[in-house]
């Protein structure tokens, strides 16, 4: 397949400037991600008023695609509430691990759509998915950190 | 061989080789200025080329270089130069996609 299919510009643009690529201040929720397998890490933080995200932000290394997943992710979020949170993470992995996803889905993703290509490289779907499992975290407030392993 | 190969990855612009010392067994480490290890070996995967990505089970030598992964193609008898030249041109590709 097209490498082009996976490394879209608005992949590219994001990996190399990570958007909200800073922690926000003041916060109330963090999450922390690893990869063992890779050594990527992020650092997720965001601030939660009642059940909205009013800001987030996150500082880490990675590949173009686990950088690009993060900085679209915090681009989609700000401002929405958990529960939508959660809904577009599950749409998001259905996405990239190819399980389905109608068009309406596919639709509602909106820029982050452009991961689809992730579906066809099964080895690269922890590096999109890994921003995504650390909010995960950060919004249950559970302790240690979030593995894509 | 490894010399070959040496000489052909610093030929790269934006290659930075990872261990050079001498004698060393002939397996290459190397870093590209333009793409993490993992999109590196991605798109030589896509050229037909097989290296390995990540941190090789060596994090206290990684953590020493102050670095996360590495890309690492690892050469075995059964390599020839035009092997070597196949990486060079995968890595260009790299360049290409990521500039």
């Amino acid at each position: 397949m097209d490498l082009r299919e996976l490394y879209q510009e608005v992949i590219l643009d994001h990996g190399k400037n990570p958007r909200n690529h800073r922690f926000p201040e003041p916060y109330n929720r963090e999450g922390r991600g690893y990869n063992p397998l890779c050594g990527d890490k992020i650092t997720l933080r965001l601030q939660l008023d009642g059940d909205r995200i009013t800001d987030i932000g996150f500082i880490g290394q990675g590949c173009a695609i686990s950088q690009a997943s993060c900085s679209t992710m915090t681009e989609a979020l700000k401002g929405k509430t958990v529960g939508d949170a959660e809904a577009l993470f599950e749409k998001f992995h259905a996405l990239v691990t190819g399980d389905g996803g109608s068009g309406d889905e596919i639709e509602e993703l909106g820029k982050l759509a452009v991961f689809a290509g992730v579906r066809e490289f099964p080895m690269r779907v922890k590096c999109a998915t890994l921003g995504w499992h650390t909010l995960n975290q950060a919004l249950h407030d559970e302790e240690g950190v979030a593995k894509t392993e | 061989m490894l010399r070959y190969a040496t000489e052909a990855l610093e030929s790269v612009p934006g290659v930075r080789l990872i261990g050079t010392a001498p004698g060393k067994v002939a397996a290459l480490s190397f870093l590209m200025e333009a793409a993490h290890p993992h999109d590196v070996g991605t798109i030589v995967d896509s050229e037909g080329v097989a290296i390995r990505t990540g941190h090789h089970c060596a994090q206290p030598v990684m953590e020493h270089f102050g670095i996360a992964a590495t890309a690492r193609a690892s050469l075995g008898m059964y390599n020839t130069t035009d092997d070597i030249d196949a990486l060079v041109r995968a890595l260009e590709k790299v360049r290409e996609l990521f500039a």
